[in-house]
């Protein structure tokens, strides 16, 4: 490759433990190795970080590869230098340039040599290149504790010159935490219900509950283009639709006009509790946020949650529409979630639902509703869809 | 497809596209250049605008014709040119507008609040129809115009414009002021029923040729009165609205017009057939055509449209079964509706069906079929055969 991209990568948790951080690395080895697939690469790992070498034309997907990768605390833009003072110093310079640039006023120099036989030692090197990059630069000041930049210097093999490094995703690598079924819906939350699960280490396969022709094919592939967000995140990911209308008819027709909402969550959570021991998932994954709509106050969650025992997990459980928000335009959900075409039609939706149900008596409501066979066939009728890793996040369509 | 959705759009006239596509080649000059080139497309879009003003019957001296973008534009360049007078004299003027009015005039009313121009809506009787006198008795000293439309594009509800017109200019003389400007939207009129503007005392008409079988992205507005228009440019069409006109799509909309205008009586008189031929079935099946009360024949609607609830359906929903096809039509069959399933949505389709006091539960499963030059019996068969089993199927 004869123009490089140089990354260096910083990963792991600070408090990980010895025994954890082997197979954190192993694992984020794996989805690296995946997801750089498609772009010719070089990966040298090392006890936490790693550097990619990619073709300088690939540098900008390698780059949302690497902020998009759970696991990953940082990565700075590298250049590899000879061993020789003059083009180490000249690496130095640009990386200051480009710092300055971004409006930084201080800076210091750490350097290191593991090549002992370098003719300057650490602090010499630091000296020398904070005096020539102080001389280029005649508005900047060193500031040795609290620097807007600092430029890195390692001498090893060859020569690394970097500055400081983008902000990865942290978290842990997709899998080490097992993987989870997210409840998928077309709305704000979800998505980043999955997001926010997927920085924890929880691969994500997505459960979306389809009751056509009541919702549109449109609300279908607004679900769709949603898991191809997550999928930029988890690495790829499955899509599983359940034909859903006969049971939402069903509870038009039996359920009592204010319990429907509630009824019909429970009926997914029958679902996806039993599609998810058969896969062998861990957990459930929502977007429920407390008090938000009538169905997810206290007493309703309870009530929504008790077909399953298999850990509910609530993220957003104590966070603002407004946080959701922002979240959701961070990881690019949001424009493709306010697509105006709902996955419930507001037929099935109670004018005055009930606010708190009493688990006991609402159990035995949902019970005589008898869903059993129906919610089988909705089992026996889920179709599935892979998502494959894409390092292109699919563009918000067009406006209506 | 079968395709029962003719007041969305018609389904064009392939000849007609093709003669305007053939003009646009046989004549590329810009029709406001100096040159011959120009001066020989000018001279074809003369041509097609005093056609087109020919087919619309006997004309006043003064009459004109501007060729705009579409029908929605030519709604808009009057709605406009208020603003325009509004901010230069700083008067607040007062409009009369009817609450059924399609969006291109309804969605406009608050951007004119907002240039202090104030709105009182006319609603009709229960059968969709407005009525002179509530027109008439809304008039106030500061009412510079009337914005009603001819013929309603949900209901088709013919409305009584000349009746509309002669109340507001008697109003107006009573009350000692000049008679307000009447603009008319007859973008589902033209083609469907006799239309002449220069006949019914009013000051501007808009019109559009996509419905009667032309293309889509030109309209056209009659004026009997000069106006002064908000967006200004190159001067084009008399300075009412600038843009190089389209010479390709003036013209198609000449040559539909003269086939529409030909063949209107014996259009009409097919459609009051399928018409009948709709309700019996529809009657039949426990569907309940609206407005309530409306009977096939009833020439205060026009046979080509008819809105229809059936309760216990979402219109929404229905149009998306019947779109997908089913034993009955495998091939599936369009028809629209304002009715929405989304929450946001729930009101705004509805308004029109709403202002006649249509109970939301009608309103909300309603469908609009409307039937054009090119449906048959065959047609309206198929329909009702998919709708009887979807609706059985599907109803709650």
């Amino acid at each position: 490759m004869e123009h490089k991209a140089l990354y260096l990568v910083k990963v792991g948790e600070i408090l990980l433990k010895l025994g954890n951080r082997r197979e954190f690395e192993n694992r984020l080895k794996v989805e690296i190795r995946k997801r750089l697939a498609d772009i010719p690469n070089k990966v040298d790992y090392q006890p936490g970080r790693f550097f990619v070498a990619v073709a300088e034309e690939r540098a900008t997907e390698a780059e949302n590869i690497l902020s998009r990768t759970p696991g990953i605390n940082g990565w700075a833009r590298t250049i590899r230098a000879e061993k020789n003072f003059d083009d180490i110093a000249k690496a130095a310079l640009a990386v200051a340039a480009t710092s300055i640039a971004a409006g930084a006023s201080s800076f210091k120099v750490e350097s290191r040599r593991s090549d002992k036989s370098f003719p300057l030692d650490s602090f010499e090197i630091s000296r020398e290149l904070g005096h020539l990059i102080l001389e280029a630069n005649p508005g900047l000041r060193v500031d040795l504790h609290k620097p807007d930049f600092i430029v890195n210097v390692e001498i090893r093999d060859r020569a690394f010159v970097y500055g400081n490094p983008a902000k990865g995703l942290r978290g842990l690598p997709v899998g080490t935490q097992g993987r989870g079924l997210l409840l998928l819906s077309g709305g704000i939350d979800s998505p980043v219900a999955g997001y926010l699960m997927a920085k924890r280490g929880l691969n994500l396969e997505a459960m979306y509950f389809h009751a056509w022709p009541y919702t549109s094919k449109e609300a279908h592939d607004k679900v769709k283009d949603l898991a191809r967000v997550l999928a930029a995140y988890t690495g790829g990911i499955t899509l599983w639709t359940v034909p859903f209308t006969d049971i939402q008819m069903a509870l038009k027709k039996g359920a009592r006009e204010d319990l429907t909402t509630l009824m019909m969550r429970a009926a997914m959570m029958e679902i996806a509790h039993a599609f998810a021991t058969k896969r062998g998932d861990t957990c459930i994954v929502t977007g429920e946020s407390l008090g938000q709509v009538a169905s997810q106050t206290a007493q309703n969650l309870r009530f929504t949650q008790f077909p399953t025992d298999l850990p509910v997990l609530r993220p957003l459980i104590g966070t603002d529409k407004e946080e959701t928000i922002t979240m959701a335009r961070a990881i690019g959900s949001f424009d493709i979630s306010v697509r105006p075409f709902e996955d419930c039609c507001v037929i099935f939706s109670p004018e005055h639902p009930l606010l708190k149900a009493e688990l006991g008596r609402e159990k035995a409501a949902y019970e005589a509703l008898g869903l059993g066979p129906l919610i089988e066939k909705a089992i026996e009728g889920i179709e599935r869809l892979e998502i494959p890793f894409a390092e292109r996040i699919t563009p918000p369509s067009a406006l209506r | 497809m079968i395709y029962l959705d003719w007041a969305s759009t018609s389904l064009p006239d392939r000849h007609v596209l093709a003669d305007g596509a053939d003009i646009a080649s046989d004549f590329p000059g810009n029709p406001s250049s100096l040159h011959a080139l120009g001066r020989a497309a000018k001279a074809k879009l003369e041509e097609a605008r005093s056609g087109i003003l020919a087919a619309l019957g006997p004309q006043k001296a003064g009459a004109k014709l501007v060729f705009t973008g579409s029908g929605s534009e030519a709604d808009a360049i009057p709605l406009l040119s208020l603003a325009r007078k509004a901010s230069k004299d700083g008067s607040k003027p007062h409009i009369l507008v009817s609450a059924i009015e399609h969006a291109a005039i309804y969605e406009q009313l608050p951007v004119l609040k907002r240039f202090g121009i104030e709105t009182s809506l006319i609603r009709p009787a229960a059968d969709g129809c407005l009525q002179a006198e509530s027109f008439g008795s809304a008039l106030r000293p500061e009412t510079e115009a009337v914005f009603v439309m001819a013929l309603n594009n949900e209901t088709g509800a013919i409305q009584p414009i000349a009746e509309i017109a002669r109340a507001v200019s008697e109003r107006a003389a009573k009350i000692g002021r000049r008679k307000p400007r009447i603009h008319v939207d007859a973008i589902q009129a033209l083609g469907k029923t006799s239309f002449e503007p220069a006949s019914l005392g009013i000051d501007s008409v808009a019109f559009s040729a996509h419905k009667i079988r032309g293309p889509r992205g030109i309209g056209a507005l009659w004026m009997a009165r000069d106006l002064e228009p908000l967006i200004l440019g190159g001067g084009q069409e008399g300075g009412i609205r600038p843009g190089t006109e389209s010479l390709q799509a003036a013209w198609a909309f000449r040559s539909c017009l003269d086939k529409a205008m030909a063949s209107l009586p014996a259009r009409i008189e097919a459609g009051r057939a399928l018409e009948h031929r709709l309700f019996e079935g529809l009657l039949d099946m426990g569907a309940i055509p609206l407005p309530l009360g409306r009977r096939p024949g009833d020439d205060r609607y026009s046979p080509f449209i008819l809105s229809v609830a059936f309760p216990g359906l979402s219109g929404e929903v229905f149009v998306r079964i019947l779109s997908e096809g089913c034993p009955e039509a495998p091939e599936g069959i369009a028809v629209s509706t304002g009715s929405a399933c989304s929450h946001n949505a729930r009101n705004k389709g509805r308004r029109v069906l709403e202002a006649m006091g249509l109970p939301d539960e009608l309103a909300f499963s309603s469908i609009r079929v409307s039937t054009g030059e090119l449906t048959g019996p065959d047609d309206i068969d198929a329909f009702l055969a998919a709708a009887l089993s979807l609706y059985k199927a599907y109803r709650a």
